[in-house]
C-alpha cells in the first residue's frame, strides 16, 4: 500500500513498498531506496487513452514510480492538496494532478463551454475509484461544500478541481459596459449545484473571461 | 545562532561588534543601529589568491562586508530561505545560492570533479553547476535561498539518498555525491520519464531539497 504523507505544503513523500503510483513527469525531487521511474504512454490508459488524449489536448505526462521506499515529490513550489477518494469521482485539470495511487482510474470527459473560458479547454481529466491522489493549486486551496439549496459560483480561473454529483453552468454577465471595455473582470462564472465539494486556489489563471 | 527567522522569505541578522558577516550585495532590505555594509572586492574571505580562485571557478558572487552593532533583515527576489547552522561541519552550496553568513566560517571552493572522476565533470554540466562549488567550514550560520521551501533529508551509510539534481540546494556533512543515470532506450527516443540523471548522496550527513524544479 502506497501512504501518502505531506512532507511540507508543497512537498509530498510517498513511502512504497514494492507497489507503484502514477505521478506527473518530472515531478520526483528525492527518493530513498530503490526506485525505478518508466514514462507511461497515454497516461497509462492504453492505445484509447492515448488517442483520447492527444485530440482532447488533455495530454498528460505520466510516470510510473516503483520501488521501495520512500519518494518525494513537488512540481514548481505549488500547494498540494490530499484528495481521498471512496468511488466518487475527482475532476482536475490534467496539469494540476501530481500524484495517483494504481487503484485510481483517469479519464478523459467533455466540459462544455466552461473549459474554453477556463483557459483549460473543452476536456477536463476525471480520477475514479478508491485511494489518495495528491492535487496541486497555485497557492493553499480552500474547500467549499456545495449542497441542494446553497449552489456555489466560482470564478473560472480560480477553479482547481471538483468531487461529488455536481452539475456545472457557465454563467455571463456580458454587458454594455464589458463591450466597450469598462468591465469588473468578473464577467464569466461558474454555478455548481448538487452534492459536492469544489477546490479553489486563491490566484487566477489567465483566462479569456478575466480579461472582460 | 545568528539569523532568525521573520517569515519564510526573510531573516534577521545580528550584527556585534568585532564579528563581521558576508552577504549578497544588495541583500539588505533594512537595518537598525550602526550598521556599515562595504563591498567585499575580493568576493569573500581570503586575500587576492581566493578571488583569482573564485573567479576561475567561476564561484565569485559579488559579496559585502557587515559590520558595526545593530539588527540587519536580509531577503533577496522573494525566494525562500532557510538557516543552516553549522557545528565544525562543511557545508557545500552554490555561490549563488548563498544569501548571507558568518564571518567566522572558513569559505572555499572545490572542484567536484574530484568526487567520482568523469561522473563529476558530467554532473556540473548537467545540472548546470558547473565544475566547482563553494565550501563553507567551521562554526556559525549560513542562509540558503531556494525555490519554495527547504526540507532537509538524512543520509545515512548504507541509505543513499537520491535527488533530482534542479531541486538539490546544499548538502553538508560526510557525504559523497555522484551523478546516477537511468538512460534507457526510452529516454534515447525521447519517451523518456524525466528523471534520467539523479544526483546519488551517499555517507553521514544532510542533503536539502527544494519543492520545486526551477533554479533560481
Amino acid at each position: 500500500m502506497a501512504t501518502f504523507r505531506l512532507q511540507s505544503t508543497r512537498v509530498l513523500a510517498v513511502d512504497l513498498a514494492g507497489d507503484a503510483v502514477k505521478a506527473k513527469k518530472g515531478a520526483m525531487v528525492a527518493y530513498d531506496g530503490e526506485m525505478t521511474f518508466k514514462k507511461m504512454t497515454g497516461g497509462g490508459e492504453g492505445l484509447r487513452g492515448l488517442v483520447t488524449r492527444r485530440i482532447t489536448g488533455e495530454a498528460m505526462e505520466v510516470m510510473e514510480v516503483k520501488g521501495h521506499g520512500t519518494c518525494w515529490f513537488a512540481d514548481r513550489a505549488t500547494e498540494i492538496n490530499l484528495v481521498r477518494l471512496t468511488g466518487d469521482k475527482l475532476h482536475v485539470e490534467a496539469g494540476n494532478l501530481l500524484v495517483t495511487e494504481p487503484s485510481l482510474r483517469t479519464g478523459t470527459t467533455f466540459t462544455g463551454l466552461r473549459g474554453a473560458s477556463q483557459g483549460n479547454g473543452l476536456f477536463t481529466t476525471t480520477v475514479e475509484g478508491t485511494g489518495q491522489a495528491a492535487i496541486m493549486s497555485d497557492g493553499p486551496a480552500i474547500v467549499l461544500r456545495v449542497t441542494p439549496g446553497t449552489p456555489l459560483v466560482v470564478d473560472p480561473g480560480a477553479y482547481v478541481a471538483h468531487t461529488g454529483r455536481l452539475t456545472q453552468q457557465l454563467r455571463s454577465s456580458v454587458g454594455l459596459r464589458t463591450l466597450i471595455g469598462e468591465g469588473s473582470g468578473e464577467s464569466f462564472q461558474v454555478h455548481f449545484e448538487g452534492e459536492g465539494l469544489v477546490y479553489v486556489q486563491p490566484s487566477e489563471r489567465n483566462t479569456i473571461g478575466g480579461q472582460m | 545562532m545568528a539569523f532568525t527567522r521573520v517569515n519564510s522569505k526573510l531573516v534577521e541578522a545580528r550584527v556585534v561588534p568585532g564579528r563581521r558577516m558576508f552577504s549578497q550585495r544588495g541583500a539588505m532590505l533594512a537595518y537598525r543601529g550602526a550598521v556599515t555594509f562595504t563591498p567585499s572586492i575580493t568576493g569573500g574571505q581570503g586575500g587576492v589568491m581566493s578571488m583569482i580562485g573564485r573567479r576561475v571557478a567561476n564561484e565569485a558572487t559579488p559579496l559585502m562586508i557587515v559590520e558595526g552593532d545593530g539588527l540587519v533583515m536580509f531577503g533577496h527576489g522573494g525566494h525562500h530561505i532557510h538557516t543552516v547552522d553549522l557545528t565544525g561541519e562543511t557545508l557545500y552550496v552554490e555561490a549563488d545560492r548563498l544569501l548571507a553568513f558568518d564571518g567566522s566560517l572558513a569559505q572555499g571552493t572545490m572542484f567536484m570533479g574530484s568526487q567520482g572522476g568523469v561522473m563529476g565533470v558530467m554532473r556540473g554540466q548537467v545540472t548546470g553547476q558547473g565544475l566547482f562549488t563553494t565550501t563553507l567550514q567551521g562554526k556559525g550560520s549560513v542562509a540558503v535561498m531556494a525555490h519554495g521551501g527547504v526540507f532537509e533529508l538524512p543520509v545515512t551509510p548504507g541509505r543513499p539518498v537520491h535527488v533530482d539534481p534542479q531541486a538539490y540546494v546544499a548538502h553538508r556533512g560526510e557525504v559523497r555525491n555522484k551523478l546516477a543515470t537511468a538512460v534507457g532506450w526510452r529516454e534515447m527516443v525521447g519517451r523518456g520519464s524525466g528523471e534520467a540523471f539523479q544526483l546519488e548522496l551517499s555517507g553521514q550527513g544532510t542533503v536539502y531539497v527544494q519543492a520545486s524544479e526551477e533554479k533560481l
